[in-house]
């Protein structure tokens, strides 16, 4: 327990050091984070929205066979590309409930880059391709 | 059981998914997607990409001209195609002779490690001739012609007219350079020096020295299309010139929005760490 603790304490001692050096570096990097081959869908309600360059995310809490809630933080693409492609940023409500097909992080923390969202009132969204790092 | 129904009910989602984007692709198609074909992603850019292919005109008139009789390059354009790898833009018979210096980085920028180094993943400037998979506005006035770049960087390029030539001494190497335009009949020559160093020409991240010169010939054959050649002439990182064939369409229904690459930037954190 006192080695984990240790290593966390390491690892914000890494982010705190990356952080001015890269502030924005991972938004290009989709294919290193994310795995597709394991996309799944994810139903839930929505806790939180942020409607932020260079990505926006959303909150959702999912409920497992057994009642336990997770919160799960979805990615999605920049809100002008999300714009184009008919979003805007009240489409999503804190309560709604929807259905999330995304690809979930490699390293097994709570996210995802959402690429379908359907939303409560059952229209489906394109929200992102999970593709490999190019010239995003 | 339950992970083959899981795996099932994945697939026809991913089915649904890709129906989905395949109808978006399908918009503007109709026999006009002649620089580009459906589907193709030249400069990568995944969804931001996906969000404008609905947006491309598919009906073209006369290129428009403007009051001295030039032909008017304003408008909003999609990010090129073949500048996320230059070497796919070729003219027939030309070659990328990198020098084996140039080559080196160019492979050191492809690995993990390299890409932390790019200036696009760091909110900086793209330089010339790459561009991000976000639409750009051409402004075009008698003197001045003006790029809008929507991102990576919300940013702009100038591009005089006015038949004044480059600084003789003192020029400041910059990301975007000094340019200076001319018109050649139809066509719109954009001579630019005074580059940094600093960016990638292109997503595979071939360099370039401070002896950048970049020739751009614009031409727009009809309302609904611009077709550039972009000339690399860098005797500092390859043994001569070459020429890279570039496309854009005109996108309507749409106008530029803004794009801050850098806003929220502690957001990211969490990538790197994933990473």
């Amino acid at each position: 327990m006192k080695a984990k603790l240790g290593f966390s304490g390491a690892a914000i001692g890494l982010v705190m050091a990356l952080l001015p050096v890269f502030p924005a570096l991972a938004h290009h990097a989709f294919g290193l984070q994310y795995d597709p081959s394991k996309s799944t869908t994810l139903k839930g309600i929505v806790t939180k929205i942020e409607w932020t360059n260079p990505h926006a995310h959303f909150y959702v809490d999912v409920k497992d066979e057994n009642g336990n809630v997770t919160n799960w933080n979805m990615e999605l693409a920049s809100p002008n590309a999300l714009r184009r492609l008919g979003w805007t940023r009240e489409i999503l409500k804190v309560g709604d409930e929807v259905a999330v097909f995304g690809a979930p992080a490699k390293d097994g923390t709570k996210m995802a880059n959402a690429r379908t969202v359907t939303l409560a009132d059952g229209r489906k969204m394109v929200a992102g391709l999970a593709e490999k790092d190019s010239e995003q | 059981m339950r992970k083959d129904l899981a795996r099932l009910i994945a697939m026809a989602f991913s089915a649904a998914a890709l129906l989905i984007v395949s109808s978006t692709l399908a918009f503007g198609q109709d026999g006009q997607e002649k620089h580009e074909p459906p589907g193709v992603n030249p400069a990568g850019g995944g969804v931001p990409m996906v969000s404008l292919q609905h947006l491309r005109a598919t009906s073209f008139g006369p290129a428009p001209r403007t009051a001295n009789g030039k032909p008017d390059l304003s408008g909003i354009w999609s990010p090129a195609n073949h500048l996320g790898d230059l070497s796919t833009g070729l003219k027939p018979g030309e070659k990328i002779l990198i020098q084996p210096w140039a080559l080196k980085l160019s492979e050191e920028r492809q690995t993990a490690a390299g890409r932390r180094s790019d200036t696009k993943a760091n909110c900086l400037p793209d330089g010339v001739p790459r561009q991000d998979p976000f639409p750009w506005k051409i402004v075009q006035t008698p003197n001045l012609i003006v790029f809008l770049l929507e991102g990576n960087v919300h940013s702009y390029r100038q591009i005089f007219t006015d038949g004044s030539d480059h600084p003789k001494e003192d020029l400041e190497p910059a990301w975007y350079g000094d340019s200076r335009g001319h018109w050649e009949g139809d066509t719109l020559v954009v001579d630019t020096i005074g580059f940094n160093d600093k960016t990638w020409l292109d997503g595979l991240g071939r360099p370039h020295t401070e002896k950048l010169h970049v020739i751009e010939r614009f031409k727009r054959p009809d309302s609904g299309h611009l077709d550039f050649e972009v000339t690399i002439d860098d005797p500092g990182a390859y043994a001569a010139p070459f020429t890279v064939d570039a496309h854009s369409t005109l996108l309507v229904n749409t106008e530029l929005m803004e794009y801050w690459c850098i806003e929220n930037g502690a957001q990211d954190v969490s990538h790197i760490v994933g990473e």
